[in-house]
C-alpha cells in the first residue's frame, strides 16, 4: 500500500487553519477531525508496515536546500511507528476533550484549537524526520505553541513566571541541539566530500571520538531538559501547575517521548562511542530522576505535580532502557514510552474531574470519598492507577520488565538499585488513589460520577490500555528489527566481552 | 490432552466472567443476584477443575504435564520467550481443586453474610477477580504468567482488605498490604532475571531442564529473591506485618484470601520450584528457617492477641510457617497435604468467628465475649471442629498433616532436628491458644449480646463503631450494613460451614500413613524426579512415635487452656505478671511493626521531605532556574510593560538566538 507521509504530517496543521475560518462552535470539531485523520494514518501504518525486514518505510525523501545538504525526508520504521500511534491517539483524545468542554470555557477557541493542531504536525515532523536538521526543526517548532498556549489560556496568575521558566530551559536546550546538529553535519562532510544530514547517511560516517563527546552532551542536555530528568526539571512544577489541562495531558504525554525517541534516533546510532563512554553518567541520571521524582510524588500534594514527578520517575526508567545500550531494554524503553503516554493523558482528566469534584482544588487534602457516588470514575482511576505503577499484567509491567532486564544484564548493581522505584511507584499512586477515591468524603467535595462527554474520551483510552496489557507482543513484533539495531554499536562499544560470549 | 486443556482454560476463565458479569451489570443485578451469579460461577470453576483432575488421570503417568498455550505474550528474538500459558500437572490440579472447592464454600457464606451491604455487587466482583487470580497463579506455565498471577492476587487483596473504604484503618490497612506484596514481586522478578540469566527461557519445564546452565551463584541468588516473594505473600517473617492488619477486610474475605489460599501461594511457589531449590541447598535452608521462626513467634503472639480475627490470623501465619518449613526442606507432598487440610479447617475458623463477631454486631475483642456456647450451638460446634483440627487431635485432618510434616523433616536428620522441636513446641502452644478462644468465647457466664441473642433477638449497635479504631462509622453509605448475619439464621452460612465442618474431620483420612498415602501417589509424577522425594521415608517408628507425641502434646494443651482459662482464671493474671517482659514483647508482636517503619518508612518519608521542602527549593529552583530567569528578567524588565509584549519578547529572542548559531556555523563551514 503506498501510503504518504506528508499528508499525515500536514493534515492536522491543515485542519488547524480551516479551525481559524469557521465559526467558533465547530472550530473544535475541524481540528478533531485533522487528528483523527492522522490517527486513522497512523493505525494504516501499523498495520501495514512490514515489520519482517525492520527497514525504513514509506519513505518520502526530497533534496529541500541543496546548498546545505537538508533533506525534507521523512519515514516510517520499527523505532517511531508506535510512537507515531501514540501521538496522534493522544491528540485526537486531547483536542476532542477540550472540543468538549465547550467554548464557554474559553476565549479565542479557534486560535487555541490552531495551536493545537500545530503541535499536532509538529510533533509528527519531529517523529516521522529522517534528516537531521529537519528532526531539529520540528523539535523546536513543537515548543512554540505550547508556550503560547500555556501563556494565553493557562490558569492562574504564575503563567508569564511558568513560561518564562519553560522558555529559557528550552532555549537553552534548543540552541546547544542546533549547534550540535550543525556541527554533526559539518564534521561528516569534512571526511567525506558533500555536506548531508540525512539520517542514514550520517550514520555511515563515523566522528572522531572527541567530537562526538560534546556533541553527545548537548543533545542530551536538550532530550533531558524535554523529559524532564533531574536536576533540569525546574521548569515542570510551575509549567503543570499552569497549563491547560488539555494542553498539559498531551504535553506530558508526547513531548516528553520525543525527546526519548531523539535518543534512539539520532544520539546512539550516531555517537557510539560517546554513547558508551557516557553510559555510566546517563544511568545515574535516570536512577537520580527515579528515585528523586519518586520521592517528591509520594510528598507533595498536588494532584498535578504527583503525576508530573511520576512521569520524571518513568522518563527515568525509559532512559535506563535507552543507555543500557542492550536491545531488550532499548526496546523495552519504547514499549515504555507508548505505555506512560496511553496512562498519563487519562490520568490527568481524572485529576481534571477530580479538581472539579474538590471545588476546584487540586489538592489531595481537599478530595476524598468520591468513589460510592461516582463509581465508573473509580474503576476507570483504578485501572489507569494500576496501569502507572507497572503492575505485572499490565503492558506497562511489560516495558520495565525489559528495561530493567537489559540494564540487569549490563549493570547489575543498578538494576536493583532501580527497582526501588518499582516499589516506590505503587506508594505514590495508591496513596493518590486512596486520598481521592476513599476514605471520608472532603469537606467541600461534591461526589458525581463521569458525564457521558467525560466517558467518550476516558473509556477509549482505558480500553487500548486494556488491550495493550492483553497483548504486549504486538507492539514488540514491530519493533524488533528496528531498534536493537540503534544501540547495537554502542553496546558493543561499552561490553566488548559480553556481546564477545554471545 | 485436549479436553485436559479445555478443562484449565474454563476453570481459570469462568471466575473472570463472573467479575465481569458483577463488575459491569452492577446496576442491573438486584438483591442477592450478584451472589448467585459469583457463587454459579465458581461452582461451574469447581466443576471443571474437578473433571480436569480426571482427565489428567486417565493420561498415562509420564504425560501428565500439560501446557496450553493461547497467545505469545513477550517474546523477542533471542532473548525472553513469554507465552500465556498454563502448565497442568498433578501438582497444579490440586490446588485448583482445593482452591475452587473452599472458594465455592466462601461464596456461599458470603451471599449471605454480605447481604445488607450495598457494595454487594462491587464486592462479589472483586471475589470473582480474586479467584481468577489465584487460579491463574497457580496455573502458570510460565515465569511471567506466575509473576501476573500473583500480582494479581495482590491486587485483589488490597480491594478486598480496603473493601469498607470509608474507614481509614481498612485504606491503611490495603495499602501496607499491596506494598510489601509488591516488594515481593520485585523478588519474584529480580529472582526471575537470575535464572532466566542462565536458562535463557521464562517457560517452567524448560527452565527446570536447564537449570544446570545457571551458575551456583545466581542459582542461590535467585532462590534467595524467590523466597522473598513468597515471603512477602505468605506473611512470612519479616514480611508478615500486613497479614494482622488485612483483617480489616469483611470475614469471608479473611477466610479466603488471607488464611486458604493467596497465603499459602509462597508454599506453591516453593513446592513449584523444587528443581531450583533442591539444586540450591543454601536456599532452601533460609527457607526453613525462617518457616520454623515464623511457625514459633506467631504462635507466641497468638496466645496474648485479644482481637478473634488476629488471633486466627497469626494462627494462619504459624500453619503456613510449617507448610514453608516443610516445602523447603524437600517434604513437598507434606507441605501441600498440610495446605490442603488447614484450608478446611481455618477457613471454617473464621466462618464460625465471623458468625460471633455478627452476633457482637461487629465487635472483635474476646475480652468483650463470654459464653455464646447455648445462644450459637451450630457456629460453637463449627468452632470446636475447627479447632481441634487446628490444634491436631486425631482424628481430624489437621492432626494427620502437621505431624506428616514433622515427620518428614525429622527424616532429614541433621540441624533439621531442632527445627522439628521448635515444631512439637509451638504445636502445644496452638493447642493452648485455639481452647483459649473457645473457652473465652463460647464459655461462662453469657455477656449481654450473647443474652440477647438466647432471648430471640440479635445485637445491633446504636451507633457502628469501627472495631479496631473506635471511631464512629460513615453511615451513609452502607456498608458495613446494618444488618448482620449470623449462621443459626441463614442457610447458606450454615450450609458452607457445614460442609467444611465434615472437611475438617475427614480430610486427612486420604494421606494416612501406611493407610491410605492417596495424595502421596497423585502428586508423585509431579516430583518423581526429586532427590528428596525419593529419599525421604520416615520409618515406622518415626511416623508413629511423632504421631503419639503430637497427640498427647494436643490434649496437654487443651487441658492447659482449661485449667488457666476455666478452672483457675487466676492463673491467666498471675502468669502475666510474672513475665511481664516476655507478655510484653508477645503483645507488641516482637516490635515487627516498629523496625520496619524505623527502617523503611521513615527514612523514605524523611528523604521525600528532604526533597520537597529543601532540594527542590534551594538546589533546584534556586541554582538552575533562579539564574537564568534572574538574568532574563533583568534583560527584559524594558519590554515587560504587556503580557503580549513579553511573548512576543521572547519569541523575536529565540529566533534570533537560532539565526545567530545557523550563521555563525554556515560561516564557519
Amino acid at each position: 500500500m503506498t501510503l504518504h507521509l506528508s499528508i499525515m504530517l500536514w493534515l492536522p496543521a491543515l485542519a488547524g487553519l480551516v479551525a481559524l475560518l469557521v465559526p467558533r462552535a465547530i472550530s473544535g470539531w475541524v481540528a478533531f477531525v485533522g487528528s483523527l485523520g492522522a490517527l486513522a494514518y497512523s493505525v494504516a501504518l501499523l498495520v501495514d508496515y512490514d515489520a519482517a525486514t525492520g527497514s525504513l518505510q514509506y519513505v518520502t525523501d526530497e533534496t529541500w536546500i541543496e546548498q546545505l545538504g537538508i533533506h525534507y525526508k521523512l519515514g516510517v520504521d520499527g523505532l517511531n511507528l508506535a510512537l507515531l500511534a501514540l501521538a496522534t491517539l493522544m491528540f485526537s483524545a486531547c483536542i476532542l476533550w477540550a472540543a468538549l468542554e465547550g467554548d464557554h470555557r474559553r476565549e479565542r477557541p479557534r486560535q487555541f484549537f490552531a495551536w493545537m493542531a500545530l503541535a499536532h504536525s509538529a510533533v509528527l515532523g519531529a517523529l516521522l524526520a529522517q534528516d537531521l536538521l529537519l528532526f531539529v526543526l520540528f523539535f523546536d517548532l513543537m515548543l512554540v505553541p505550547f508556550f503560547f498556549l500555556t501563556g494565553i489560556w493557562g490558569p492562574g496568575p504564575d503563567r508569564v513566571r511558568a513560561v518564562t521558566k519553560l522558555f529559557i530551559y528550552t532555549l537553552v536546550g534548543s540552541l546547544l541541539m542546533l549547534a550540535a546538529a550543525i556541527a554533526t553535519g559539518v564534521l561528516s562532510s569534512v571526511q567525506g566530500d558533500q555536506t548531508t544530514f540525512v539520517l542514514s547517511e550520517l550514520e555511515k560516517v563515523a566522528l572522531p571520538e572527541g567530537s562526538q563527546r560534546w556533541i553527545f552532551l548537548c543533545f542530551a542536555a536538550a532530550f533531558l531538559v524535554k523529559m524532564p530528568a533531574f536536576p533540569v526539571h525546574g521548569w515542570m512544577p510551575d509549567g503543570y501547575r499552569t497549563m491547560p489541562l488539555p494542553v498539559l495531558a498531551v504535553f506530558s504525554a508526547v513531548l516528553s517521548k520525543v525527546a526519548a525517541y531523539g535518543f534512539l534516533r539520532v544520539v546512539t546510532p550516531l555517537f557510539p562511542d560517546a554513547s558508551a563512554d557516557f553510559q555510566t553518567l546517563m544511568l545515574l541520571i535516570a536512577l537520580a530522576s527515579i528515585l528523586y521524582g519518586s520521592a517528591m510524588a509520594f510528598t507533595t500534594t498536588e494532584t498535578r505535580l504527583i503525576l508530573g514527578y511520576s512521569s520524571v520517575a518513568q522518563l527515568g526508567f525509559i532512559t535506563l532502557g535507552i543507555f543500557s545500550l542492550d536491545g531488550d531494554g532499548a526496546q523495552g524503553a519504547i514499549l515504555q514510552s507508548v505505555n506512560h503516554g496511553l496512562v498519563t493523558v487519562p490520568a490527568f482528566f481524572i485529576v481534571g474531574l477530580l479538581a472539579a469534584r474538590a471545588g476546584g482544588s487540586q489538592d489531595l487534602r481537599d478530595m476524598g470519598g468520591v468513589a460510592f457516588r461516582a463509581p465508573i470514575l473509580a474503576a476507570l482511576f483504578l485501572i489507569v492507577s494500576l496501569a502507572t505503577l507497572a503492575m505485572p499484567g499490565s503492558a506497562n509491567f511489560v516495558g520495565e520488565f525489559l528495561i530493567l532486564f537489559g540494564v540487569f544484564e549490563t549493570k547489575i548493581v543498578i538494576a536493583i538499585v532501580a527497582f526501588t522505584g518499582v516499589l516506590l511507584a505503587s506508594v505514590y499512586m495508591l496513596r493518590m488513589f486512596i486520598r481521592a477515591m476513599h476514605n471520608r468524603v472532603g469537606a467541600g467535595v461534591v461526589p458525581t460520577d463521569i458525564r457521558f462527554a467525560d466517558g467518550l474520551v476516558l473509556v477509549p483510552l482505558v480500553a487500548v490500555i486494556v488491550a495493550l496489557a492483553l497483548y504486549p507482543q504486538m507492539p514488540l513484533e514491530k519493533g524488533q528489527n528496528t531498534i536493537p539495531p540503534k544501540v547495537e554499536e554502542a553496546g558493543r562499544l561499552a561490553q566488548p566481552e559480553r556481546q564477545a560470549i554471545r | 490432552m485436549t479436553s485436559v486443556k479445555t478443562f484449565a482454560w474454563l476453570t481459570l476463565l469462568l471466575p473472570l466472567a463472573g467479575c465481569l458479569i458483577n463488575g459491569l451489570g452492577f446496576r442491573l443485578l438486584r438483591g442477592r443476584m450478584p451472589g448467585y451469579v459469583g457463587t454459579a460461577v465458581l461452582l461451574g470453576s469447581f466443576v471443571c477443575a474437578v473433571l480436569m483432575l480426571f482427565a489428567l488421570q486417565d493420561l498415562p503417568e509420564e504425560r501428565r504435564q500439560v501446557e496450553a498455550v493461547a497467545w505469545e505474550y513477550m517474546t523477542l528474538k533471542g532473548s525472553v520467550d513469554a507465552k500465556l500459558m498454563l502448565l497442568v500437572d498433578p501438582l497444579s490440579v490440586f490446588m485448583t481443586v482445593t482452591i475452587t472447592g473452599v472458594s465455592t464454600l466462601i461464596h456461599l457464606y458470603s451471599i449471605s453474610y454480605l447481604s445488607g451491604d450495598r457494595g454487594y455487587a462491587r464486592y462479589f466482583s472483586y471475589l470473582n477477580f480474586f479467584v481468577f487470580s489465584m487460579l491463574l497463579l497457580i496455573l502458570a506455565g510460565s515465569f511471567m504468567i506466575l509473576i501476573v498471577g500473583w500480582a494479581f492476587v495482590g491486587a485483589a487483596s488490597y480491594l478486598l482488605i480496603s473493601y469498607w473504604y470509608r474507614r481509614e484503618t481498612a485504606t491503611a490497612a490495603g495499602m501496607k498490604a499491596f506494598v510489601i506484596n509488591v516488594l515481593g514481586d520485585v523478588g519474584l522478578v529480580l529472582g526471575t532475571f537470575f535464572i532466566f540469566r542462565g536458562t535463557g527461557t521464562l517457560d517452567f519445564l524448560e527452565s527446570f531442564e536447564r537449570v544446570g546452565d545457571v551458575s551456583s551463584g545466581d542459582l542461590t541468588a535467585g532462590c534467595i529473591l524467590l523466597l522473598i516473594g513468597a515471603f512477602a505473600k505468605s506473611a512470612q517473617i519479616p514480611l508478615h506485618t500486613w497479614l494482622p492488619d488485612a483483617m480489616e477486610g469483611p470475614t469471608p474475605v479473611s477466610a479466603l484470601i488471607h488464611a486458604a489460599t493467596m497465603v499459602t501461594a509462597g508454599v506453591y511457589l516453593i513446592a513449584r520450584m523444587w528443581p531450583l531449590f533442591e539444586q540450591a541447598p543454601n536456599a532452601a535452608a533460609v527457607g526453613a528457617i525462617v518457616g520454623c521462626l515464623t511457625l514459633f513467634v506467631s504462635a507466641t503472639i497468638g496466645l496474648v492477641v485479644t482481637d478473634l480475627k488476629r488471633i486466627i490470623a497469626y494462627s494462619t501465619m504459624s500453619q503456613i510457617g510449617y507448610m514453608v518449613m516443610a516445602v523447603s526442606s524437600g517434604a513437598y507432598v507434606a507441605g501441600i497435604f498440610h495446605f490442603y487440610t488447614h484450608a478446611f479447617f481455618k477457613a471454617l475458623l473464621f466462618m464460625a468467628a465471623g458468625s460471633v463477631i455478627a452476633a457482637m454486631a461487629g465487635v472483635q475483642n474476646i475480652d468483650r465475649m463470654r459464653g455464646f456456647r447455648t445462644a450459637m450451638p451450630f457456629t460453637f460446634g463449627c468452632f470446636v471442629v475447627g479447632g481441634l483440627s487446628l490444634a491436631g487431635v486425631p482424628p481430624f485432618a489437621g492432626f494427620f498433616s502437621k505431624d506428616e510434616v514433622l515427620a518428614y523433616v525429622a527424616d532429614r536428620g541433621d540441624w533439621h532436628i531442632a527445627l522439628v522441636v521448635v515444631g512439637y513446641v509451638t504445636a502445644f502452644i496452638t493447642a493452648v491458644y485455639t481452647f483459649r478462644m473457645i473457652f473465652r468465647v463460647f464459655f461462662g457466664e453469657p455477656s449481654p449480646e450473647a443474652r440477647e441473642l438466647e432471648d430471640g433477638h440479635l445485637h445491633h449497635a446504636d451507633v457502628p463503631t469501627n472495631p479496631v479504631s473506635g471511631e464512629a462509622e460513615d453511615t451513609d453509605v452502607g456498608f458495613p450494613g446494618p444488618e448482620h448475619h449470623i449462621a443459626e439464621r441463614a442457610l447458606p452460612m450454615r450450609i458452607a460451614m457445614g460442609l467444611l465442618a465434615l472437611g475438617a474431620i475427614v480430610a486427612g483420612w486420604i494421606q494416612i500413613p501406611n493407610v491410605t498415602e492417596a495424595l502421596d501417589h497423585f502428586l508423585e509424577p509431579t516430583f518423581a524426579e526429586s532427590r528428596f522425594h525419593e529419599e525421604l521415608h520416615p520409618s515406622d517408628a518415626l511416623t508413629f512415635g511423632g504421631m503419639a507425641l503430637g497427640a498427647v502434646l494436643s490434649i496437654a494443651g487443651i487441658a492447659v487452656a482449661y485449667l488457666i482459662w476455666m478452672k483457675r482464671p487466676a492463673i491467666a493474671t498471675t502468669l502475666r505478671e510474672r513475665f511481664r517482659p516476655l507478655h510484653t514483647l508477645f503483645a507488641n508482636k516482637w516490635y515487627a511493626d516498629e523496625a520496619l517503619d524505623r527502617l523503611f518508612v521513615r527514612p523514605g518519608a524523611w528523604f521525600g521531605r528532604f526533597a520537597q521542602h529543601t532540594f527542590e527549593r534551594v538546589v533546584v529552583d534556586g541554582l538552575f532556574v533562579g539564574g537564568p530567569v534572574g538574568l532574563v528578567r533583568a534583560g527584559s524588565a524594558a519590554v515587560r510593560s504587556r503580557q503580549s509584549g513579553f511573548l512576543r519578547a521572547y519569541a523575536a529572542l529565540m529566533v534570533l538566538g537560532l539565526a545567530g548559531v545557523v550563521l555563525w556555523f554556515l560561516l564557519r563551514a
